[in-house]
């Protein structure tokens, strides 16, 4: 087959014209000046993911059904999925090239639901041997355990320090359970401890222990403390009994001490502190009005939880800000002032500036403050430079001392779970990198983060198709409790709402492109597309048709 | 589970290395058709662009047997391959007949409308180019209005309707009649497969986007095919014993205007926005025209 | 033995045992001879449209169809055109094909006449000689079946019924050992509606003289090829140069056919055949029915004591040009009638005769007459003259129109 045929003589040749071989020896290929070449690209929800979730691959596995290969596959990138899947802003979605066609994907209700199905499966410890250089990581919150995680993975042996009895930190202390159900934190941590990840509790680093020690025992150091001092209102009266810390507040009640707020609070603040404060200050009974010195559109928390706070009966009080507060029988009394806004600020959004002559007062049985938090690093003061009180750390959370690496809320100031987490992974590649060349100054911890790509998206192939709704518990039922407020998807709905992703960038064999060929040039092999460039004539249909824009078309002889 | 948009059957009897031009839809069309058909399959092939595609001697692009014939002939010869056959016992093998829309609508149409009056047990198979390709883009019978061809120049469009060989088929009340394109390989595959499963004349006629012709980018051929569907210039439909219609499932999702399917084609880019008009008003009239041919309910006393 | 032939044909002959075991004579029209030689060449798939003066032909062939005599597929098609290309199907499938046609019809077949013969196709196909309009005509003359000369197909002219019938059998044996097409011609009215008594040979024997057709290339879906492919230049005279090759070896396989047809049959035609042309000065050439009030003149003429002799041209193509040279060139004069005119120059088989005299040792003084055209009779008397002109005229003439009133 594929002869090309030359008759020397006619009595070589058949008496008719008739064919004697196909007509493959003509390599059409030559005819070719763009060449088609399947190149997978990064999504925008990958890249809008700190911690780069491969969400489409995983999709495609919850779209079969293939719920335990789909958790796998998100740990590949994310120890937490339990975790992310209910708490996570999820920017993810907010970049899902589906809401342009119709509605983003749940990516996050979708994760929790591998989580929720795999919920009695665990890692296998990891195979081979033991290495012989330890690590150890100050703090237990999500940035530490996701870098002991990706480092057990890869048979380093990990001791975290934790001050804290229990290992967690603000996923335990500081988010509330009817977001976050404790049962979901001891699983995905008992996933890492089985990975042989000692965790001590109880040592305070600094206080039970010093960094030095632990430095003259440990091959690299990692330290995940968080930010846990709650930032000061700055105003007369903050001392006063009845005024509380917001996160202390959420402490309390999240290690189970008993705590009573009175029928009035109010809380400062417009970030998560500050929404679950209020949420759980409503389900200690209290009437909540949450003051917060922009408007809605500025507020840090994660929508969400705002949305739900309302729901709630949570009230908002805007543009807003407390001047002075007062004790008077036994009650507070606080002063407050119109805000408006002027010219942005550095962080892009407007600064609130008083209004003149528009002060009011509010009477209350308890504020909270809830204006952010700071990292407390003071047990590291030999190794940051300091400037004006502001702690000032490498950029790429190295400290002066190679070898000792910072990340998570500790380096960033508050932030959230994923970020925490994709700390937590590049600490462990950082680490890693530093343990095999110590001399290598230029180990840095920065996440790296996916950059988008372009992806042309062919959108004829979809359907549109609703995204499914996530139920929550009815506003009544979760005002006397800590019962969870979201609900699990169903397993069809799961895989129908996977099925809605294009997975963009990443080839999912859906066969367009063989079928289209016009020139049986395509051919697929154990689920990889090949071109075959001996025929291929460039016409470009593959890549057109490409639903999710995997094939480019690069110039001939470049 | 399969995440396929198409699962078609994995045979190929069509070879690389053709002499279509790069995205060529009539191509494209004949690896679905035999696909559909499997190798016990005869193609009669008059003068068209297929000519040239299937191959020199001694070569041959299609892995069944291919018999060459006048342009004008396609229906008949493969009415002599079927009488031939059947007399040798071979009542299995399916004979089609390919010719393109020049070949069929216009000097083809008396042998295509005898093989059809004779109910001959033949597949006819018209790749629609809307042009005589072959000979370098005239216009045919076929040529939709205002179109420009090297015989229909931008100055003196074409001024007449596309001719409308499906009804011109249905008249004759053959079992079954039906439209697909390239852009939707499983439902032209599903009418090859019911054409082949039914006795008697079959035709079927398939939007095939040329590149040069159309003066349009290869890439966008299978867009451009499925934009003639969306706009409805292509509706996909089934005409059964000439008179029971079926609209097809690609009319399920939206509507788009026809200047969808007009901008992306240098052929037209000469219309102004009257005729542009006047073609969306052709395109709905024969759309409503489509729809009571729908709903118009067979008589069931009739074929005595 | 008859038995033996008999089982090489898929299905058995439908005919009834004295038919089928002994032949018998019939008296019919040379229209209704052309079908018995269909019907008893087993022919698979015929494909006809009618035209005066061939009706009779598939008339008859569709009833043998329809009574089962015949297991055939006949197609009825729109057009002449379409008929040639129905059997160019058929005959690429595999199948014994065969039609009938005349004048109007032959001229709308043309272009798929060079297909049959491109393709290699041994289509058969009765000729009815009839003139060309306008003026409408419905009579006999030769121009519609000349006018193909150049297409590839051989031509045998017939002059009895019995030769058509048996023309009909040598033509599929021919054209299927050498894969050409063959048409066999028969003058309008003359042969067409003339009823004669002719021998109808048993089916066995006929199933000896001509076993089932077994192409050598087929559409066949266990081994498919492509038939009739673009051919690029430095291909397409080799083909064309094995179509003349094939046309050369069909004289050799004719001459052997119509001996075979002898030794089983009991009656031979030959490619020309000479009747008392040995000794002739003058020698008369025929085609067709002329042939026939020929034989009589020349008796008289012998009788009379004029040296004329008779040559009678059957197989037109192939040309038997060595045949023609040895039979002429005895003489000192020919007469050539042609019942047809090449406008511009001359009677065609004048030209053919001239052409292949032309390298001949010795080349007798030709005279071209024109005969006959649009069914004119062409009667003894003619013949007398014509004989008379040339024995009466030295140098040789090109065009001599005869009977025209001046
Ligand atoms: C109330 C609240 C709600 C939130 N809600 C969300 C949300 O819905 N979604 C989201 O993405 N993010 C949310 N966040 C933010 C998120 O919890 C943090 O960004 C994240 O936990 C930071 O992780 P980390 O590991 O850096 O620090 P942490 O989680 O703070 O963990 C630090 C750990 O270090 C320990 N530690 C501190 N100092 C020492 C020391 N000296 N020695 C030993 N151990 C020490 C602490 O006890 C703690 O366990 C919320 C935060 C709060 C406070
Ligand atoms: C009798 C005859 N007239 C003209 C031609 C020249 N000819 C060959 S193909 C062709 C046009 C074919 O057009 P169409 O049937 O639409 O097929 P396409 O080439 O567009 O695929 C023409 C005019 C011919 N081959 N035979
Ligand atoms: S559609 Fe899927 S792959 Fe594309 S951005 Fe959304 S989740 Fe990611
Ligand atoms: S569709 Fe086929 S011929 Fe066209 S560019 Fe892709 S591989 Fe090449
Ligand atoms: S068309 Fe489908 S199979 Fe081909 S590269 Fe794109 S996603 Fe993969
Ligand atoms: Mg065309």
């Amino acid at each position: 087959m594929g002869r090309a045929i030359t008759f020397r003589s006619v009595a070589e040749m058949p008496p008719l014209a008739i064919s004697l071989d196909d007509i493959s020896h003509n390599k059409t290929g030559s005819w070719r000046y763009l060449r088609p070449v399947y190149r997978n690209k990064i999504p925008p929800c990958r890249a809008g993911c700190p911690a780069g979730n491969d969400i489409p691959r995983w999709l495609a596995l919850v779209a079969e059904g293939r719920l335990t290969e789909a958790w796998k596959t998100i740990r590949e990138n994310n120890p937490f999925p339990g975790i992310t899947g209910r708490v996570c802003a999820h920017p993810c979605e907010a970049y899902c090239n589906r809401k342009e066609f119709d509605e983003p994907i749940a990516i996050a209700a979708l994760e929790r639901h591998v989580a929720d199905e795999a919920f009695a499966l665990h890692d296998e410890p990891p195979s081979g041997e033991r290495r012989r250089e330890k690590i150890a990581i100050v703090g237990s919150g999500p940035a530490g355990l996701s870098c002991a995680y990706f480092l057990a993975k890869q048979n380093y042996p990990v001791t975290i320090y934790e001050a804290e009895s229990q290992p967690g930190g603000m996923l335990r202390l500081g988010i509330p359970s009817y977001r976050l159900p404790r049962d979901v934190i001891d699983k995905e941590i008992d996933d890492i401890v089985r990975l042989g990840v000692e965790i001590k509790t109880g040592y305070r680093v600094g206080r039970d222990i010093d960094l030095e020690r632990l430095w003259a025992s440990y091959d690299a150091l990692f330290i995940a403390t968080g930010a846990y001092r709650s930032r000061p209102l700055g105003i007369p009266g903050e001392e006063l009994p009845g005024v509380l810390a917001g996160l202390d507040v959420l402490k309390a009640i999240n290690t189970g001490r008993k705590i009573s707020l009175g029928e009035r609070v109010l809380v400062i603040g417009g970030g998560n502190t500050a929404m679950d404060a209020a949420r759980t200050a409503l389900r200690l009974g209290a009437r909540v009005t949450v003051i917060y010195r922009r408007t809605r559109a500025e507020m840090p928390a994660i929508p969400e939880e705002i949305a739900q706070a309302e729901a709630e009966g949570v009230e908002f009080l805007f543009l807003a800000a407390p001047q002075k507060i007062e004790r008077v029988h036994g009650r507070l009394r606080v002063h407050l002032i119109r805000m408006q806004l002027g010219e942005p600020d550095k962080s892009g959004r407007r600064r609130p500036v008083p209004l003149p002559n528009s002060e009011f007062v509010l009477e209350a049985d308890a504020l909270l403050k809830a204006i952010g938090e700071d990292p407390d690093l003071d047990f590291l003061a030999e190794e940051l430079e300091t400037s004006e009180g502001i702690v000032i750390h490498n950029e790429r959370g190295r400290l002066s001392r190679a070898g000792i690496f910072l990340g998570g809320d500790a380096r960033t100031g508050p932030s959230t779970v994923v970020e925490a987490i994709a700390d937590g992974k590049a600490a462990s590649k950082a680490i890693q990198r530093y343990l095999r060349s110590p001399s290598r100054t230029a180990s840095a911890l920065l996440p790296e983060r996916f950059a988008p790509e372009k992806i042309k998206l062919n959108t004829s192939y979809f359907a549109h198709q609703a995204r499914v709704p996530v139920l929550e518990l009815p506003p009544e039922e979760r005002q006397h409790g800590f019962a969870e407020v979201k609900a699990p998807l169903w397993l069809e709905d799961a895989i129908v709402e996977a099925q809605r992703c294009f997975s963009c960038g990443v080839c999912n064999a859906c066969d367009n492109c063989r079928v289209f060929c016009p020139d049986v040039a395509i051919s697929r092999v154990n689920g990889l597309y090949h071109v075959n460039l001996e025929y291929c004539k460039g016409c470009g249909i593959c890549a057109a048709e490409c639903p999710r824009g995997c094939i480019d078309l690069i110039e001939e002889g470049r | 589970m399969n995440r396929a948009n198409f699962v078609l059957p994995e045979i190929e009897l069509m070879s690389s290395g053709h002499l279509g031009c790069q995205g060529c839809g009539g191509a494209l069309a004949m690896r679905y058709v035999l696909k559909a058909l499997g190798e016990k399959t005869v193609i009669v092939l008059p003068a068209c662009c297929w000519t040239i595609i299937a191959g020199p001697f001694p070569y041959s692009t299609l892995k069944v047997p291919v018999l060459h014939t006048a342009f004008e002939t396609a229906a008949v010869a493969a009415s002599g391959v079927r009488a031939a056959l059947d007399i040798q016992g071979d009542t299995e093998t399916t004979v089609v007949a390919w010719a393109g829309d020049g070949g069929t609508v216009d000097i083809g149409l008396q042998s295509l409308s005898g093989a059809a009056e004779r109910n001959e047990n033949i597949l006819y198979i018209c790749y629609d180019n809307e042009a005589y390709m072959n000979t370098g883009i005239q216009r045919s019978g076929a040529t939709p209005r205002f179109a420009w061809t090297t015989t229909t120049p931008e100055k003196n469009p074409k001024a007449e309707r596309k001719k409308d060989i499906v009804a011109i088929m249905a008249a004759h009340r053959i079992p079954y009649t039906a439209t697909a394109t390239i852009a939707y390989p499983d439902d032209l595959i599903r009418k090859v497969q019911k054409a082949k499963s039914l006795q008697g004349m079959k035709f079927l006629h398939i939007l095939a986007p040329c590149p040069p012709g159309w003066r349009i980018a290869s890439e966008d051929a299978i867009k451009i095919a499925r934009l003639a569907v969306q706009a409805r210039v292509f509706p996909l439909y089934e005409i059964e014993d000439g008179e029971r219609y079926t609209l097809n499932a690609p009319h399920e999702r939206e509507i788009i205007p026809a200047e969808e399917y007009f901008k992306l084609q240098g052929r037209f880019a000469h219309l102004g926005p009257q005729e542009r008009e006047q073609m969306q008003q052709e395109i709905e009239r024969n759309w409503a025209r489509l729809q009571r041919l729908v709903q118009m309910k067979a008589p069931s006393d009739d074929g005595a | 033995m008859a038995i033996r032939t008999q089982s090489l044909h898929p299905h058995p002959s439908p005919l009834p045992t004295r038919e089928r075991e002994q032949s018998y004579s019939k008296v019919i029209t040379g229209n209704h001879a052309v079908s018995y030689g269909a019907l008893l060449a087993r022919v698979q798939v015929i494909s006809a449209y009618p035209i005066t003066p061939q009706t009779q032909v598939v008339e008859l062939l569709s009833e043998f169809c329809a009574n089962g005599t015949l297991h055939a597929k006949f197609i009825k098609v729109e057009s002449e055109h379409s008929a040639m290309a129905a059997l160019i199907g058929a005959a690429s499938a595999g199948a014994r094909a065969f039609t009938a046609t005349s004048a109007h019809g032959l001229a709308l077949m043309h272009e798929m006449l060079h297909w049959a013969a491109g393709a290699r196709l041994p289509i058969v196909m009765a000729n009815i000689n009839r003139a060309m309009g306008p003026p409408w005509s419905v009579w006999t003359d030769q121009n519609d079946s000349l006018s193909q000369r150049d297409t590839g197909w051989m031509q045998i002219y017939c002059e009895s019924n019995q030769e058509v019938l048996d023309t009909v059998l040598q033509a599929y044996r021919v054209a299927e050992r050498v894969s050409l097409p063959a048409m066999l011609v028969l003058d309008a009215f003359v042969l067409s509606h003339t009823a004669e008594a002719v021998e109808i040979p048993s089916q066995s024997l006929v199933d000896q003289y001509l076993p089932p057709y077994r192409a050598g290339y087929k559409l066949d879906v266990s081994d498919p090829h492509a038939f009739g492919g673009l051919a690029p230049p430095d291909v397409y005279m080799e083909l064309r140069y094995q179509i003349q090759k094939a046309h050369e070896a069909a004289l050799g396989e004719f001459a052997r056919a119509d001996e075979e047809f002898e030794r089983l049959f009991g009656r031979r035609y030959g490619l020309i055949e000479s009747y008392y042309a040995d000794d002739a000065e003058l020698i008369v050439v025929t085609s067709g029915t002329v042939t026939s009030t020929a034989r009589d003149v020349i008796d008289e003429l012998r009788a009379e004591g004029h040296r004329v002799g008779l040559l009678k041209i059957r197989l037109f193509r192939p040309f038997p040009i060595e045949l023609v040279r040895q039979a002429l060139m005895p003489a000192k004069k020919i007469a050539v009638i042609d019942r047809n005119i090449g406008f511009g120059v001359g009677g065609i088989f004048a030209q053919e005769i001239k052409s292949a005299l032309y390298n001949a040792p010795v080349r007798p003084a030709l005279f071209g007459f024109v005969a006959g055209l649009g069914g004119r009779d062409i009667t003894p008397e003619v013949l007398r003259e014509i004989v008379d002109y040339a024995e009466t005229h030295q140098e040789p003439e090109d065009l001599i129109w005869v009977g025209v009133k001046t």
